[in-house]
């Protein structure tokens, strides 16, 4: 088993293969993220990070290339074991962060859990753990339209924790903050790093991509990533 | 473990509730409109069993041939010597002369069927489809007494040791006790039958010692009934023998006609249906399926989503479908059907008062349900599979 959490070797998507309107989101790209590390994707807009952060949480799969997860390769797994090794290995916490409005911030966070077999009570228990860890105990019976920016953000990662993951996958998470705001969610990400989870982080942020709590930076320009990682 | 999975499905289940109560406008237009289209469909139900029913009672206590007599082309009273002469003819059993007539009651407007007793009859209560429910049959030799159906109880607010009077052929007011209450199967058989002693019936009318009302001729052999009638009339030809067949041909042809009509009915009933199930499998909102795309992304199988929206479907349908069939019995019960009644005018040339008895026909609450709950959950599930086989990664770039 490697000791990288994750590794890409040659990794390319392709849309629309053979057409006109062809296009390689992520091409060729190979890279290794190690246990308990924050890696940073950054890249101007249309670069491809939020393809390369996709592949790398098996939400789609690559063209060709081979992707690792715990040294098992996952590019050709049918469907059901990709899912389910998605959702054991990966928190996600969407651009958009979308939460679902109506219902509140607890069943907001316990939501991947429903179809798992879990009880409901311990379930509960846990996503108030978070709800606490992630200083949200006053709003948990809050529907989410009714939190701030920096609120709902930390409800997404929450949600995001909830399955106990390894790796945090983060996309533009501070799209929406302010510079105050940016700063302690860059402190909760420290803390789940020194949780010994990893964090992989996309975004064009320079507060963000230049803070020092990061760990290490791979810049991508048309797919391809041009330095930081060897 | 097994408990485990179960808590899996609770919890699906408890979304599914929760998601159906956070759109609880929408939710409630489907349910009541599903509800509506099923109580009109288990309306027709229940009143086609009900008058099926009252039909098959009405011709199982109906005797193999009835000989009435026609004098200008009306019902009239039958001469005992035609009996008689009947009786002579081979492969004719028993012939029993029945004595009845209708009374019309000018304080509650209701039309009651008198039925006489005769001593025969009282010595083997069993051969009629009449059943006791309260009282005591009438004895041999007893007078002055009645036995009444539960709808003239009813009506006349009479139960047991109450008196029934009814005005005589001279005009007098003359008084019966009530001794029993009956019911039948069929409650237009009995519904507004008065049962006295035989002797009192024939005072009543004031009908001649040698006439009865028609006979009932016992055949041996039912294959013989169409060769027995053309003697009688040979005979008798201003008798007119009515063969049990004859009846149930009459009641054939009735359904028959109305059958068609209810069935019209029910296919433009289903039709509305199906454009429900058709507005809701192409009407799957943005909102919806946007939600979709989230459960998937956050781990959520294919198949979970599907027993999501399945558990949301078959709540709402059975909900509906309940509410539907609760209030169609209710309505073909205590409001005479009084919406289908249009349809169903000129029943009371055969049957005076309709009070019907729903039927809760299994069969046709089975062809209902797969009719209804099960075209709405496919309508439903079919959509949101469709949403849910995207790939998960839909979300990351939508905004
Ligand atoms: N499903 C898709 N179909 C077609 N083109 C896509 C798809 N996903 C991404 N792309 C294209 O790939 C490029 C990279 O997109 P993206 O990964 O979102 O970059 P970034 O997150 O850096 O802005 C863009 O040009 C985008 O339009
Ligand atoms: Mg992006």
């Amino acid at each position: 088993m490697s000791r990288e959490m994750i590794t890409l070797e040659n990794v390319t998507r392709v849309y629309n293969q053979g057409r006109p309107n062809e296009v390689r989101p992520v091409d060729e790209v190979s890279l290794d993220i190690g246990h308990g590390e924050i890696l940073v994707l950054k890249g101007p807009s249309g670069s491809g990070k939020t393809s390369l952060l996709a592949l790398i949480g098996c939400m789609i799969r690559p063209t060709s290339g081979r992707i690792l997860v715990a040294g098992r390769d996952v590019a050709k797994l049918p469907e059901r074991f990709l899912t389910g090794v998605r959702r054991d290995t990966f928190g996600f916490v969407f651009q958009q962060l979308h939460l679902i409005p109506g219902i509140s911030v607890l069943e907001n966070v316990m939501l991947p859990l429903y179809p798992l077999e879990i009880g409901f009570t311990a379930a509960k228990r846990r996503a108030l753990e978070l709800i606490e860890q992630l200083g949200l105990a006053h709003r948990k019976g809050f529907k989410v339209e009714a939190l701030s920016g920096g609120e709902r953000q930390r409800v997404a990662i929450a949600r995001a924790l909830i399955n106990a993951p390894q790796a945090i996958l983060a996309d533009e998470p501070t799209a929406h903050l302010d510079a105050g705001l940016s700063g302690e969610l860059m402190q909760i990400f420290e803390t789940l790093r020194g949780q010994g989870k990893t964090v992989v982080i996309a975004t064009h942020d320079p507060l963000v991509h230049d803070s020092p709590l990061i760990d290490r930076v791979a810049t991508m320009r048309d797919g391809r990533i041009l330095d930081g990682d060897g | 473990m097994g408990s485990y999975h179960l808590g899996r499905h609770l919890k699906i289940l408890e979304f599914a509730l929760s998601s159906m109560l956070r759109r609880r406008t929408k939710n409630l237009g489907l349910v009541l409109v599903f509800a509506a289209l099923v109580f009109l469909l288990s309306s027709i139900v229940f009143l086609t069993g009900a008058l099926r029913t009252e039909a098959l009672a009405t011709l199982e206590a109906s005797p193999q041939l009835l000989v009435q007599r026609a004098m200008a082309g009306r019902h009239a009273l039958i001469p005992l010597d035609y009996g008689e002469l009947i009786a002579r003819l081979p492969g004719v059993g028993s012939v029993t002369p029945r004595y009845w007539g209708y009374y019309y009651d000018i304080y509650t407007g209701a039309n009651y069927t008198l039925l006489g007793i005769g001593d025969q009859g009282l010595e083997s209560p069993g051969s009629t489809p009449l059943r006791l429910v309260e009282g005591s049959f009438i004895m041999p030799g007893q007078r002055r007494v009645c036995l009444i159906g539960e709808g003239v109880a009813r009506v006349r607010g009479t139960r047991i040791g109450g008196m029934v009077s009814l005005r005589d052929a001279r005009g007098w007011m003359q008084e019966y006790e009530v001794i029993g209450l009956f019911a039948s199967p069929s409650r237009l058989l009995t519904n507004d039958l008065i049962l006295l002693p035989e002797a009192d019936l024939k005072a009543h009318f004031g009908m001649p010692d040698d006439r009865a009302t028609d006979l009932m001729v016992e055949v041996y052999n039912p294959h013989e009934v169409d060769n027995i009638s053309r003697k009688i009339l040979e005979r008798l030809p201003d008798a007119r023998p009515i063969s049990h067949a004859e009846i149930q041909r009459t009641y054939e042809t009735l359904f028959n006609w109305r059958g068609g009509l209810l069935l019209a009915m029910f296919l433009g009933a289903m039709a509305a249906f199906m454009i429900l199930a058709w507005d809701k499998a192409t009407g799957l909102s943005a909102d919806e399926r946007r939600e979709i795309g989230i459960l998937k992304a956050i781990g959520w199988e294919t198949s979970d989503i599907l027993e999501l929206k399945l558990w949301e479907g078959a709540a709402l349908a059975l909900v509906a479908f309940l509410a539907g069939v609760t209030a169609g019995y209710a309505h073909v019960q205590r409001f005479g059907s009084e919406l289908l009644m249009p349809v169903l005018e000129g029943w009371s040339t055969l049957f005076p008062a309709i009070d019907l008895a729903p039927q809760l026909d299994p069969y046709a609450l089975g062809v209902l349900f797969s009719l209804t709950v099960v075209p709405y959950i496919v309508a439903t599930v079919v959509p949101s599979w469709k949403a849910a086989i995207t790939d998960p990664d839909r979300v990351m770039r939508a905004s």
